[in-house]
């Protein structure tokens, strides 16, 4: 005689349970598919939300987050090894003046220093004192076309992300070179970085090496791997 | 007298009831990975609780799932704020206050009686009130931790982005235990009860109808 462990009835009403088993593995196949082009359709409703005049609250001092809580992120546990002398950002794409733009270049673009959160998408979030260049000066700089739509980014550890043009040029958006007044140093992406605050903490990229405007929609090491693209906050 | 059945719940409310169920599903468990990518406490949840596998995961879920959430919820509040039904059976209102008491009572078995009491007593109606208002209480929170730079005086209201994360941990814990009492509630009440939640009717019970006014 065979034994019933479970009924038919005990059994349905495990179902639901049985039903849940394997949520807890990242989406497959149509769900991802589905889920994709769902996360498609925020990332619009989010750049109609965005409002290219608002900006991000600035702290006091006070309210900064130490400089010894001043946290280090990032997609691998070292720094690359970089070489700051002789630093340059390469522009090109979408732009009347292609070329490759000293950091001494950028040192002399207007300043701009702002306490200003940086949130990243794991939650926590903290308020450094940043100080840089808005990074919509280094692109009329380079002329950038006005049809433009998008700005890639790479990085010297080949990291990479991208915004809509509407975001880069956002009067927070800065070429940032310092942290708490000073020169930022290799683990918080020196010597210069991007600093996005109307964004996610991925999109604000260490190292810059190369920014490339254009029109085909770029991504980005988080961004392809199923992160949201625009990721505005 | 032949058993008759009583039309309990129109298809808008069976048919919300099970979206937010299956929303609420979705929310937490995704939620609860995306709270075990940086902490509040000193605690994890085990990933067999959760949903998306991975951070990414549980946020495509998590902002697919607030559509679902605040889409139905509209409809629910709409249907209980604008029928002359939802309100009259749902809405907890002044009237209902002195209805609190002796429901209680009647749950603790100190009172044997079910005081009277229309399609809610007045005790499921403060619930089901305030689970609502914690219902907002998530949207907006979730709306300051989604939106902190666009919609930063929401953050504020709540103390602060922080404290704003804090909160909308504290409404979801809220369903999670109203889920608890709400089953107990729903084996107590008995399988006719669960049926009218699919399909509308009930059996009706000569016992209970004495009770009723």
């Amino acid at each position: 005689m065979p034994v019933h462990l479970l009924s038919r009835r005990q059994l349905l009403k495990l179902s639901p349970v049985l039903l849940l088993a394997g949520c807890n593995s990242a989406p497959e196949g149509k769900t991802e598919s589905f889920l994709r082009t769902f996360q498609g359709f925020n990332d619009w409703m989010q750049s109609k939300v965005f409002n290219p005049e608002r900006l991000a609250a600035e702290y006091s001092d006070n309210e900064l987050t130490t400089e010894e809580r001043f946290r280090v992120n990032g997609k691998d546990a070292e720094s690359p090894d970089i070489q700051v002398d002789n630093w340059a950002v390469t522009v090109e794409g979408l732009v009347d003046r292609p070329g490759s733009y000293p950091l001494k270049t950028i040192l002399h673009l207007p300043k701009r220093v702002m306490n200003t959160r940086h949130c990243c998408v794991e939650g926590w979030s903290m308020i450094p004192k940043w100080g840089g260049t808005p990074l919509r000066g280094l692109l009329e700089l380079a002329g950038v076309r006005p049809e433009a739509r998008y700005i890639a980014v790479e990085s010297a550890d080949d990291y990479t992300t991208s915004y809509d043009m509407p975001s880069a040029l956002h009067a927070q958006t800065l070429i940032c070179y310092e942290a708490y007044g000073k020169p930022l140093t290799i683990e918080h992406g020196a010597p210069v970085r991007i600093v996005i605050p109307t964004k996610l903490g991925y999109k604000s990229a260490k190292w810059v090496r190369k920014i490339v405007v254009t029109n085909d929609k770029p991504g980005g090491y988080w961004e392809d791997q199923g992160y949201d693209w625009f990721a505005g906050i | 007298m032949a058993p008759t059945k009583e039309y309990q719940h129109p298809l808008i409310i069976r048919f919300t009831h099970w979206i937010n169920f299956t929303a609420l599903g979705v929310m937490v468990t995704s939620g609860l990975r995306i709270y075990n990518a940086s902490p509040l406490w000193d605690f994890q949840f085990p990933s067999v609780l959760t949903l998306g596998g991975w951070l990414a995961g549980a946020r495509m879920w998590h902002f697919f799932g607030m559509w679902l959430f605040v889409l139905n919820g509209l409809a629910w509040c709409g249907y209980n704020l604008l029928s002359k039904h939802g309100r009259k059976t749902t809405l907890f209102r002044g009237t209902d206050i002195s209805g609190v008491l002796p429901m209680l009572q009647y749950y603790l078995r100190i009172r044997k009686a079910h005081p009277p009491s229309g399609k809610y007593n007045a005790l499921q109606k403060l619930t089901y009130t305030t689970v609502s208002i914690f219902g907002v209480g998530a949207i907006l929170t979730g709306m300051s931790l989604y939106w902190p730079v666009q919609f930063g005086w929401i953050a504020s209201a709540f103390g602060g982005y922080d404290t704003a994360r804090i909160w909308h941990f504290v409404f979801a814990t809220s369903f999670v235990l109203f889920l608890g009492g709400h089953l107990i509630m729903v084996i107590t009440a008995g399988w006719s009860n669960f049926v009218s939640m699919i399909t509308g009717w009930k059996k009706k019970d000569v016992q209970e109808e004495v009770t009723r006014t």
